[in-house]
């Protein structure tokens, strides 16, 4: 019953520009299991977001192998890896990153105009993510008129509107204070707990990294072996 | 197109809150296309008018026009005329001569023609005139006949007195209006005796005309009647070009200069304008929007549907433009026929339904044209790119 969702081989990828390289991740190999919430630390150009990018399929490896709920994503083409994206992974982002002409319900209804479904449907499930989020009363508000974890707690909604098996979240605490911290990182256990999503999330704040099960650090574009397990708070 | 990708239908709603999202560009945008092609419209039913469209009533398909074959400011000898009338299948023959002139002051502009009374109403059997008007118009030397809607323009009536400074020609006439007339079209024309005209001229200068208006028989002997003419005076000292009324009034236009070339500049111009601007436009709002470009592609909209929506973007603002574009054409047309003072073809201007679908056709496929580049370029950002961009 420990199913390997994630599983990463000798990834590593390089930006190049100008005459400089930067390997931003080096040989790293991770293997992460159905049902783990891991908290990824490390300081700051460690590569992280790197990971993250490569396992929501956002960016390509240099080298090395990546299978994701078991498909290696070398295989896909850029549209093909467009619609797995769409149907497999929630992305959460540090700036929350929703679309500022659009309400919180048409936010997290965009990503279901890519699915099947008809008008009606997308509404009863964008609907239904925005109350599981805590913001049935904030429907129709843009982001504007939104509070900074307001905001993040729509951007949650989104990401989880299409059902996605992987959430992915690049430092989602990093911009909102102690207490919005504290309701997105409930929310985010809860999504783990109660609806057995697998969860990757990139963190600083030592707080909030003890609501995972699991904690990984990264070095200089390396995964240190799995050494700490946090408890996890009531 | 990837198969699995969205119909464009899909995003229309978000098509068109990207398109309105800045307000004040979009509408500055959507302001200069009109007027672009708005001018474009105008230019196009200028076009028509004079050059295609055709008077279709069944005598003016029949009516033909002669003049001078090497220019409409040279004349012909008054002897045509009666050479003219011989011509099988000519049914009505008139001399007839644009005088200019001014009346009162330049700005009143409308069409002067000398002609011969009696048979005027033979070539234009849609006029209506009161018959004891049109025997007191046709009996005094002196006399004039306005257009209705003329007249009432100028508080003009029967029994008034009209004076053109001439222009072309070196006097000053001094008319009665002896009627005033009904027509199907061009009823902003004075009507006067030619014979007048000649006999304030010096004798040298009498005895021509610079055009014959002829009524033929049938519309389909029209063409035919108009190369016999013309060959009549095929040797003659004065060779003649005859044509119908409609093409006559197209080559009086082209005699003004070369119009057909200079819609044709004018139009390539603003053509090559819009897509500057409509570009640029594009291009604008598309660098101000990368970040949300890379968030629309990290929910799984692919390259392609980010191109569509950005290119049904254009095409919404450039739709709205040609739209509006089309309405002040159609209005400016409406203005410029009623105006035109029954010269040339002018009155019948008008933006014909084809020409809206057309302008508005030529609108979308230049804004579309344009914003490809743009759309194209954001697309292809990758969303790692496109994330980092902060602007
Ligand atoms: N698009 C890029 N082009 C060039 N270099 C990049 C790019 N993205 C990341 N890098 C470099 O790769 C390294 C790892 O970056 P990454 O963003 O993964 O770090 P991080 O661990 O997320 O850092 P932080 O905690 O500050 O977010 C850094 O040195 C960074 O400068
Ligand atoms: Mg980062």
């Amino acid at each position: 019953m420990s199913e390997v969702v994630i599983e990463a081989r000798k990834l590593s990828k390089t930006f190049k520009r100008d005459e400089f390289e930067v390997r931003a991740l080096d040989n790293c190999d991770i293997e992460i299991k159905r049902g783990e919430f891991v908290a990824l630390m490390g300081p700051s150009g460690s590569g992280k977001s790197t990971l993250m990018h490569l396992i929501a399929a956002m960016d390509r490896a240099t080298s090395g192998r990546i299978a994701v709920l078991g498909e290696d994503l070398s295989q896909f083409d850029d549209a093909e890896l467009a619609r797995w994206r769409n149907r497999h992974i929630g992305f959460i982002f540090q700036q929350f990153n929703l679309i500022p002409v659009l309400t919180a319900l048409e936010n997290v209804e965009l990503p279901l105009k890519l699915t099947s479904l008809n008008g009606k449907e997308r509404i009863a499930q964008a609907e239904t993510a925005l109350r599981l989020v805590g913001l049935g009363d904030r429907m129709t508000h843009f982001p504007r008129q939104l509070s900074g974890g307001q905001e993040q707690r729509v951007a949650i909604a989104r990401a989880i509107a299409t059902d996605p098996d992987i959430l992915i979240a690049d430092e989602p605490t990093g911009n909102l204070d102690a207490q919005s911290a504290s309701d997105v990182m409930v929310m985010l256990q809860k999504l783990n707990q109660d609806f057995g999503k697998t969860i990757i999330m990139v963190t600083h704040d030592r707080h909030a990294a003890e609501y995972a099960t699991v904690i990984r650090h990264l070095e200089k574009g390396e995964l240190k072996p799995e050494v700490e397990y946090p408890k996890k708070p009531v | 197109m990837d198969p699995r990708e969205k119909a464009l239908g899909q995003f229309i709603s978000l098509i068109w809150k990207n398109a309105t999202r800045n307000r004040r560009r979009s509408l500055l945008t959507v302001a200069s296309i009109a007027a672009s092609f708005c001018l474009l419209g105008v230019l196009l039913a200028i076009y028509v008018a004079l050059f295609i469209s055709r008077d279709e009533s069944p005598a003016g398909s029949r009516r033909l026009v002669t003049r001078n074959r090497i220019s409409l400011t040279q004349v012909m000898p008054i002897s045509y005329e009666a050479k003219i009338r011989q011509v099988p299948g000519v049914e009505a023959i008139m001399a007839y001569q644009w005088f200019g002139g001014v009346y009162k002051e330049p700005k009143n502009f409308f069409a002067r023609f000398a002609c011969e009374p009696a048979q005027l109403f033979q070539i234009y059997p849609d006029y209506r005139v009161a018959e004891d008007e049109k025997r007191a118009f046709i009996a005094d030397r002196a006399g004039a006949l306005l257009g209705r809607d003329l007249a009432a323009k100028y508080q003009l009536k029967v029994g008034d007195k009209i004076t053109l400074k001439g222009d072309i020609f070196p006097v000053d006439l001094e008319f009665n209006i002896r009627g005033l007339f009904d027509a199907d079209k061009n009823e902003d024309v004075m009507w006067f005796n030619i014979d007048y005209l000649w006999k304030s001229l010096p004798a040298d200068r009498r005895d021509f005309a610079g055009t014959y208006l002829m009524l033929t028989q049938s519309a389909e002997d029209s063409p035919a009647v108009a190369q016999q003419i013309d060959s009549l005076f095929r040797n003659a000292q004065v060779r003649t070009k005859t044509e119908s009324e409609s093409a006559f009034a197209a080559s009086f236009v082209s005699f003004l200069g070369n119009v057909k070339l200079y819609l044709f500049a004018i139009s390539a111009a603003i053509t090559f304008t819009i897509l500057l601007v409509c570009g640029n436009t594009i291009a604008m709002s598309v660098r101000e929007r990368v970040r949300e470009v890379g968030i629309m592609k990290t929910l799984g909209f692919t390259n392609g549907e980010v191109m569509g929506m950005i290119l049904g973007e254009a095409t919404v603002i450039s739709l709205l433009g040609g739209f509006f574009g089309c309405v002040i054409a159609y209005l400016l047309c409406k203005a410029v026929s009623g105006a035109s003072g029954g010269f040339a073809n002018l009155e019948g201007m008008t933006l014909a339904p084809w020409m809206w679908v057309t302008v508005m056709t030529a609108a979308v496929v230049m804004g579309t044209l344009a914003a490809i580049w743009p759309a194209w370029g954001a697309s292809r950002t990758s969303i790692i790119e496109a994330m980092r961009y902060s602007g």
